[in-house]
């Protein structure tokens, strides 16, 4: 019961620090307009045939192009969400000094993990709400009832992405340039998980590694529902792929983070960046 | 001004530069980023290109073609990201070095030394000329490797040209926006809004006459559209340097326009950083 309080208090108080900044607030919803949407659905545009994209009705089965957009954004925004505000943020911390103190608590270092995903997933809600809104008013996103069929994929992708997120915060603790880490890996971690384009279209070698992925699991199970379009493999062996990534990526974060925690707390590395 | 001072400024501009460099050399990890972006983003972009496009579908294709000049989605979006990657490494680069020097604590000390308040001005922008030709050269080999485009070695001479044209109007532009921080201090989330609007505006990942009329405006006085315009011609269309002149001509006047309203600027809010006490604030 303690720990869910400590969970809550961390989530509560990165909520609280973000507010302060309504810059940054207002950037994680402006961002990804200018910088994704908004390129994506003209360059998209350009390749449009009396304005129907057919050459992305043939790639992907729609050519619903703001709808593709816009849900890739959910993915990517979840991805980042893991990456920076419960991985990275612990190298925030740490260059502001309060990550030793945090470290003397009684509470698990787990539950610090878990708490900014609380906080992170609160943003990430927020962000997502004020994006769709744009887009069902400018930009003409039509949203199918049947797309909540794929909340539970969601669901398993976020408790996927908190284990992955663990895996990261252990590397982030260890190396010094971590936020070149970060920014590449998310990058890296987005791109083949299909947000942007069908990952049928990633270099045959990087095939494999996608489908390693929750998330690619998770972007398609999304699209066929909210999109209609066909599944990548038989959305059995999606769901089947999904749980056993999510089983094994979650007892794999916390490991890995328990030792990098152990790790630190034999060198004596945890103000060291 | 008599013939000692400049010299004197020149070289203080030189150092300045070399303390630039000496800075990049200390950050190694830095070359990580520095061909990693300029390889992933438009390789990533190629790919939503080919999504879009249904792997070449002829209808697509031609319908792409018609609005951007060429069939050739790979050369399209590398050209466009070469201009975008300059624009990062600009504006985070000189476009934010008295920032740095302000955090750093070094720029009080800076603007009490008697050289002209234009070196720490451009003096930053010509270690910024040893990445942006790092940068070209990375993606010229990606655009090779990854998808088997040879680029034509005279377009790429032409396009050597077309950016060293580009320089003066570029910086300009750059200098405009590190003239800011005096006022402002805090100018990062400003970069991330500038770079994202330019990109935008300047053709980097779609072609322009996607944009509303009002916006291809804005873009004919930004000296990026010109530069990207430029390159395209000569690596997609086999432009000759006499087909470009005219673009070069119009950066040339751009450059003149944004480097003296950059000085102008500049000037009115040193004066007023001196008066309030910003300098060493932030």
């Amino acid at each position: 019961m303690d720990e869910i309080r400590a969970a809550f208090a961390i989530a509560q108080k990165d909520i609280r620090n973000v507010s302060r900044y309504r810059f940054v607030v207002a950037s994680q919803i402006f961002t990804p307009l200018y910088q994704g949407v908004l390129p994506g659905l003209l360059f998209g545009a350009s390749f449009a045939v009396a304005g129907k994209v057919v050459g992305l009705e043939k790639t992907i089965g729609t050519d619903d192009l703001a709808g593709f957009i816009f849900l890739g954004g959910v993915v990517s925004a979840l991805v980042a969400t893991a990456f920076w505000a419960m991985a990275m943020s612990f190298r925030n911390e740490q260059e502001m000094g309060t990550l030793e103190p945090t470290w003397l608590t009684p509470t698990a270092k787990g539950t610090l993990v878990v708490g900014r995903a609380l906080g992170g997933i609160f943003w990430f809600l927020f962000s997502q709400v004020a994006i769709f809104a744009v887009g069902i008013l400018f930009f003409g996103v039509h949203l199918r009832w049947e797309m909540v069929y794929a909340v539970p994929a969601l669901i398993l992708a976020t408790i996927s992405l908190v284990g992955i997120a663990h895996l990261l915060a252990a590397i982030v603790l260890s190396i010094r340039d971590a936020n070149l880490f970060i920014d590449c890996t998310n990058f890296l971690f987005s791109t083949a998980s299909g947000v942007a384009f069908p990952v049928s279209l990633l270099p045959g070698v990087l095939q494999p590694i996608a489908f390693l992925l929750p998330t690619t699991y998770a972007m398609d199970i999304l699209r066929q529902h909210a999109l209609g379009t066909p599944p990548l493999i038989d959305p059995l062996l999606e769901y089947a792929g999904l749980i056993a990534t999510t089983i094994i990526m979650f007892p794999l974060g916390r490991w890995a983070f328990a030792r990098a925690d152990h790790r630190m707390r034999v060198r004596g590395t945890i103000g060291q960046y | 001004m008599n013939t000692s001072l400049i010299g004197a400024d020149l070289h203080a501009f030189v150092a300045s530069a070399q303390s630039q460099l000496r800075i990049m050399r200390r950050y190694p990890t830095a070359f990580i980023g520095q061909i990693f972006w300029p390889v992933m983003l438009p390789a990533a972009w190629v790919l939503i290109g080919q999504a879009y496009s249904g792997g070449g579908d002829p209808r697509a294709m031609a319908a792409f073609e018609s609005r951007s000049g060429t069939s050739s989605i790979t050369v399209f979006i590398f050209v466009g990201y070469a201009m975008y990657m300059w624009l990062s490494s600009l504006l985070w680069g000189p476009g934010t070095a008295l920032r740095r020097d302000q955090m750093t604590g070094t720029l009080e000390a800076v603007f009490l030394t008697p050289v002209s308040r234009l070196v720490p001005l451009f003096g930053p922008t010509l270690t910024n000329v040893v990445w942006t030709a790092f940068q070209l050269f990375v993606m010229g080999v990606a655009v090779w490797l990854l998808f088997g485009v040879v680029l034509p070695l005279d377009g790429a001479l032409l396009s050597l040209l077309i950016v060293v044209a580009g320089l003066p109007a570029m910086y300009a532009m750059g200098s405009l926006f590190a003239a800011a921080v005096l006022r402002f201090g805090e100018i990062g989330p400003a970069v991330q809004f500038v770079r994202g609007a330019l990109s935008l505006l300047c053709g980097i990942t779609f072609p322009i006459v996607m944009l509303p009329g009002w916006a291809q405006a804005t873009a004919a006085v930004m000296p990026p559209t010109y530069v990207v315009a430029a390159m395209r011609d000569a690596l997609l269309k086999g432009a000759s340097p006499l087909d470009v002149a005219p673009a070069a001509g119009i950066l040339l006047l751009l450059s003149v326009v944004f480097g003296v309203v950059a000085v102008v600027f500049f000037r009115i809010l040193e004066a007023s950083a001196r008066r309030t006490g910003m300098l060493g604030r932030y």
